[in-house]
């Protein structure tokens, strides 16, 4: 599904990616892992375009295609889907007419018609119950005046409603209580489909308790440094990521 | 119930007010003069000033359950610069919803200049919607002169458009302990159009508030000027006096010049002001966009929500809704000339 290659990118001259390779396939969960600072962010942001980062070297193909020539927007339509660190507040733009613009945005791009209100409502409503997110929340201003928690249901929220092939989900669970990270959890898990996959960057294991993750890579100073399977998260967990920088 | 003002078949059939709202009466006032000098109903009586204007008064105690709205047109009847006086006279304890609105009908260059007197008496309530639609030869400057009284509250919201040049210019007199007074305003300037704001904001007694948030964007070689200045005397303590001025440039050649001024000479009051100014959000534009939303789209959201936290304060839900569609299509470039008239006159 997804191909990295070689990819660097930097941020007013400053190299932040300095050679990223791994593959995803449809139907995995990764997972990120790294200490602060060591690219983790740049890479999801790199992956849904955004135009901040220059990509100096390197290719990403998606689905047999050249992922960096498409526009962040184009690559949400084709599936991509980035999970923000810090959703940003849209005040005046309700969430139903926010959701509504992007699925019929996407429709529109697969040459599809719009959906009409009532399917639209049902599926939104369908949604919600997902992440248990109150009815409430659909008339109000995109993540106006949202705790941190329901900020992170709002994005599984999106994420659900948009149902891409790559979701890439950037510290979803920073700044949650037990409960908000179970809910999240929850949702990831309910829309894990054989021809999806997942892309979790996190610091923590805890969130890693909920969503079993098939690889897990460590990022460190740009670069993948090591890369196995779920017991990885552990070992970090007890050993913390000195044993990988100094080996 | 105040005399209700119909469409007459002199106002030119091509100008289509997007406005109004079921149950709102209507006054026009045409090159300054009033139409129709029949309007005595017991919430608002409004007649004709002498030669130009109108005077408007909300007798003690009135609650008026509807809106009134004044539209005030310049057309190729009169293109002489005209200059008139309007006074507002709100009666003690009453309560009105009044709703201004400016537009012009021929391509011709007008220049208009009003005095606005604002009197609001004891305890009364009064929200005002300013609405300023006018072509690129209008240029057209208002005076508001306030004063209130003990308790009273006045809310003034200004949403400008589109003109070549407006100017707002607002002094407010805080003369009675215990009022309010609430000033908040959009602009939408692009092309070469220039809009003023000036505020003087006077607290003379003790115990009054004053809020103010005015909010622009601006494109292309377009200026907009903000001068805004709170005066507390010293007499003034307890007060409360806030002014904000926020503003969005879309292009590098636009400018803005912002002005926030406080001059303070109690010691216990609570005061703050700012100005800032800025460009569409980098990080808020690619949210959206990440989501399927395209790059366009997603600047007009962001525009609209800019502006949002104004449109808010609009109290009657109908109308502010009608103005954020107004506000919208403005943004959309659907302005290209006044979508009330169809001379194409812009």
């Amino acid at each position: 599904m997804l191909e990295i290659k070689g990819l660097h990118a930097s941020i007013d001259g400053k190299e932040i990616l300095k050679g990223i390779d791994f593959s995803v396939q449809a139907g995995e969960i990764h997972a990120i892992m790294g200490p602060n600072g060591s690219g983790k962010s740049t890479l999801s942001a790199v992956l849904a375009g955004r135009e901040h980062f220059d990509v100096t070297a390197g290719e990403v193909m998606y689905e047999g295609f050249d992922l960096l020539k498409l526009s962040p927007e184009d690559r949400a339509r084709n599936g991509i889907f980035l999970g923000f660190q810090y959703p940003v507040e849209i005040p005046g733009v309700s969430n139903v007419n926010f959701m509504k613009t992007a699925i019929n945005e996407k429709r529109k791009h697969m040459n599809q018609p719009p959906l009409t209100a009532a399917e639209f409502l049902k599926l939104m409503r369908e949604k919600m119950e997902v992440v248990e997110m109150d009815k409430s929340f659909s008339s109000r201003g995109v993540n106006v005046g949202f705790s941190g928690g329901e900020k992170k249901r709002n994005e599984i929220f999106q994420m659900a409603m948009l149902e891409p092939k790559l979701a890439i989900l950037d510290e979803t669970d920073s700044g949650l209580d037990i409960d908000a990270l179970r809910i999240v959890a929850a949702g990831v898990n309910k829309l894990k489909k054989p021809d999806n996959a997942f892309i979790i960057i996190t610091h923590y294991q805890r969130l890693l308790d909920y969503i079993v993750p098939d690889i897990v890579h460590i990022l460190y100073d740009g670069r993948i440094i090591k890369t196995a399977g779920k017991e990885l998260a552990l070992e970090v967990e007890n050993r913390g990521y000195d044993w990988l920088i100094n080996p | 119930m105040s005399e209700k003002y119909t469409y007459t078949p002199e106002i030119p059939e091509v100008f289509r007010c997007r406005v109004p709202l079921p149950g709102t009466h209507q006054a026009f006032l045409m090159n300054g003069k009033l139409r129709d000098e029949e309007g005595q109903g017991s919430a608002a009586t409004i007649v004709a000033g002498e030669p130009l204007g109108f005077n408007l008064n909300v007798s003690k105690g009135t609650i008026m359950p509807d809106s009134l709205q004044i539209i005030t047109v310049r057309d190729s009847d009169n293109t002489e610069p005209i200059s008139y006086t309007n006074n507002l006279t709100f009666g003690a304890i009453s309560e009105s919803n009044i709703l201004l609105c400016s537009h012009t009908l021929s391509m011709d260059e007008f220049k208009t200049e009003s005095e606005m007197n604002i009197n609001v008496s004891e305890g009364a309530r009064v929200n005002i919607v300013v609405m300023q639609n006018e072509h690129n030869r209008s240029s057209h400057r208002v005076r508001f002169n306030i004063n209130l009284a003990k308790d009273s509250f006045l809310r003034i919201n200004i949403v400008s458009l589109h003109g070549k040049m407006l100017e707002n210019e607002i002094d407010a007199k805080l003369t009675g302990e215990g009022a309010t007074c609430e000033l908040n305003g959009i602009y939408l300037v692009d092309g070469t159009q220039e809009i003023h704001t000036t505020v003087n904001m006077h607290h003379l007694v003790p115990r009054c508030t004053s809020r103010q948030l005015f909010k622009g964007i601006l494109d292309d070689e377009s200026k907009a000027l903000f001068f805004g200045k709170i005066n507390v005397s010293q007499d003034a303590q307890k007060t409360e006096a806030y002014q904000a001025n926020h503003n969005l440039l879309l292009s590098r050649k636009a400018k803005v010049y912002a002005q926030p001024q406080l001059e303070i000479y109690a010691d216990d009051v609570k005061c703050s002001h700012g100005a800032t100014s800025g460009r569409l959000d980098e990080m808020a534009l690619f949210y959206m966009r990440s989501r399927g939303i395209g790059a366009d789209e997603a600047k007009i959201l962001q525009q609209l929500a800019f502006v949002y936290a104004v449109l808010e304060k609009i109290n009657n839900e109908e109308l502010r809704q009608r103005l954020q569609d107004l506000v919208e299509s403005r943004l959309r470039g659907e302005f290209g000339h006044c979508t009330n008239c169809s001379m194409n006159c812009c």
